[in-house]
């Protein structure tokens, strides 16, 4: 064990690593360079039920600028150190800003945070890896651009680039964020930059607003991958609508996303509502009005009982859809009519707008993340259990009725055996659902902490032998649900891997290629 | 032919240096090559603030910090090393010295 280090790369000795060191600070000189443990401290506290030493990195870099990066990846060649790369690092219940594997340096990217380029007319952005969200927001607002957001849900402190890279959703019409992403500039492990698409022509204007370019397209290979460092990212906002009018339709029995499901789909696939939806269940808007221990104490999962009297208690449905119209007043009154129709038909549904439950603060948050407003309300979710555990459990669904209610009985039951609860939603795109959970447990807790790991694993293993694949998992399952996709895939994945990285240098373990 | 003006988020300097631009300009762009000004940077400890902690700590997500005269080496451990569900924050993120400011503005209000 090191004395000089809190870890070391996996098969790296302490001199080798001495020297990686050094040659770091002399590119990026020493204040940029972190290896002391109050420094790293930022980078090891994550959410999942594992021991933080499993994800202590050895180093933390601050780079600046693609020839920075350049340099630090041929270091990283020369000694064979691998880095873990991040941009604002606040991938939440997905590992943070902690690496993969013990030792890894991470390469952070929050200071690489220049907008550069927003075009009002194109309705496009190009913006560095430490962005966030709230700094585009600020910027489009103070340039009075009339561009909207699409943002997940830790809006103000996550960022575009790192979010549509890990392939994350937001709740506006641009909400499946990689359909709109549009161009990158990517430094390689041989340290050659990359630009995709049109970028790679030179002299070429189009490089944010043609997303194929000629050949294989090549986007896809730099998500959720570990092939390349994305170093600028091209994607498209959407114009301020003339009129926005969101609302919620809430139902009263879990049985009763069948009929939701079946009424959405087509509604979602013709455009008639332009969002992407969310069916939120009542213990997912539940902690933005009251708290658990209100309703249940000791161990074991809530009952159903206590759901729905908690819901009536707060005037929420067992069900929330929430959605929103974007178009002209005189579109959204025709589509509105559209909506109100399809869904007053069985009696069961209660329609709320804005002039209903304006001021409820479940509805109000919403609203905001349909309209791309700035909301961090949703992390009141980690009030609910408390003691900060959080793991996203994220299988896809079909948009199909009994498919989603199939889906959350199975979740819920896999939970119930260990005490924890179904906060879970779905958010809507046009075919297939994000089949969102929560699995929140209190990681002060040991025996929680243990029943969540459980949980987690025997959700990935119930779901994937009945065909359901997972869309993006944290980093202490990403080996598991690789397995998952089958060997072909992972195949292809190493392959190209050996081929674009050959000495393995770019964040070993993401998304299970090593 | 289209008109482009550096961008900067620091608002002062943005002013200063493309005052010219900004007159005409419609849309914000600067190319990468050309610009190597820094990026976002924090203006003092409200910023920091209302920015970020003011999301959660003035919303019932996170406690109430202001009228607690928390001491600003507390708060300093705080948002470097997290607790329970809050997040550490960053050097890249908050910068030593705006950490200091945005603790002195924390105790003091």
């Amino acid at each position: 064990m090191s004395n000089k280090y809190i870890a070391l790369p996996k098969g790296i000795s302490e001199k080798t690593f001495d020297s990686a060191i050094a040659d770091f600070r002399s590119v990026l000189g020493d204040a940029a360079v972190f290896t002391s443990a109050q420094q790293l401290a930022p980078y090891i506290k994550t959410m999942m039920p594992v021991p933080d030493s499993d994800h202590t990195p050895s180093a933390a870099l601050m780079a600046t600028t693609v020839e920075e990066i350049q340099k630090i990846v041929g270091i990283c060649n020369r000694y064979k150190i691998p880095i873990w790369t991040i941009s604002t690092g606040k991938n939440l219940g997905y590992g943070a800003a902690a690496p993969a594997e013990r030792g890894q340096v991470v390469l952070d990217l929050k200071r690489m945070n220049r907008i550069l380029e927003v075009d009002k007319d194109l309705a496009y952005a190009l913006v560095e890896p430490g962005v966030t969200y709230k700094q585009l927001y600020d910027y489009i607002a103070e340039h009075k651009l009339g561009l909207w957001l699409s943002m997940p849900a830790p809006s103000a402190i996550a960022g575009p680039v790192g979010n549509t890279l890990d392939r994350g959703v937001g709740y506006t019409p641009y909400g499946e964020h990689f359909l709109f992403a549009c161009g990158m500039e990517v430094v390689l492990a041989n340290g050659e930059v990359l630009r995709t698409g049109m970028g790679s022509m030179p002299n070429s204007n189009t490089w944010q607003v043609f997303k194929w370019g000629y050949g294989p397209y090549l986007d896809g290979i730099f998500t959720q991958s570990n092939y390349g460092i994305v170093t600028k990212f091209g994607f498209w906002l959407m114009p301020a609508p003339p009129a926005f009018k969101p609302f919620v339709i809430q139902y009263e029995d879990e049985e009763d996303i069948v009929e939701i499901v079946e009424i959405i789909r087509p509604l979602r696939i013709s455009g008639v509502i332009p969002n992407a939806v969310v069916i939120a269940h009542a213990l997912y808007e539940a902690p933005v009005k009251a708290r658990r221990s209100d309703y249940v104490t000791g161990p074991g999962s809530i009952p159903d009982a206590a759901v729905r009297k908690l819901a009536k208690d707060h005037h929420l449905g067992i069900w929330n859809v929430y959605a929103a119209l974007y178009g002209t007043p005189e579109q959204n009154e025709v589509n509105w009519k559209i909506v109100t129709q399809a869904f007053s038909k069985s009696g069961k549904a209660k329609i709320l707008t804005e002039r209903e439950a304006g001021d409820d603060p479940a509805f109000k948050y919403r609203a905001s993340l349909m309209r791309g407003d700035m909301t961090l309300q949703e992390f009141s979710l980690y009030n609910w259990r408390g003691g900060g555990g959080s793991m996203w459990f994220a299988p896809v669904s079909q948009a199909r009725g009994s498919e989603t209610l199939k889906q959350m009985a199975l979740t819920k039951q896999i939970l119930a055996k260990y005490g924890l609860d179904y906060s879970g939603e779905f958010i809507v795109g046009m075919r297939d659902m994000h089949h969102i959970v929560d699995v929140l447990y209190d990681k002060t807790d040991p025996g929680q902490v243990k029943a969540a790991y459980q949980c987690f694993d025997e959700l990935l293993t119930v779901f994937s032998a009945q065909g359901y694949g997972t869309y993006r998992v944290n980093t202490a399952f990403m080996d598991k649900v690789a397995e998952t996709y089958g060997p072909v895939q992972r195949q292809v994945h190493k392959t190209l891997k050996k081929a674009l990285d050959p000495n393995g240098i770019l964040a070993p373990g993401k998304s299970g290629i090593h | 032919m289209r008109k482009t003006k550096s961008v900067r988020t620091v608002t002062a300097l943005m002013l200063s240096i493309s005052v010219i631009a900004a007159m005409t300009a419609d849309i914000a762009c600067a190319t990468a090559e050309t610009n190597t000004e820094k990026g976002f940077r924090w203006r003092n400890g409200a910023e920091v603030y209302s920015k970020v902690c003011s999301y959660c700590h003035e919303s019932q997500v996170g406690p109430r910090l202001f009228g607690r005269e928390l001491p600003p080496e507390y708060i300093r451990t705080i948002v470097r090393n997290g607790s329970r569900a809050m997040p550490p924050f960053r050097p890249s993120e908050i910068d030593d010295e705006s950490l200091a400011r945005l603790a002195e503005y924390i105790q003091r209000n």
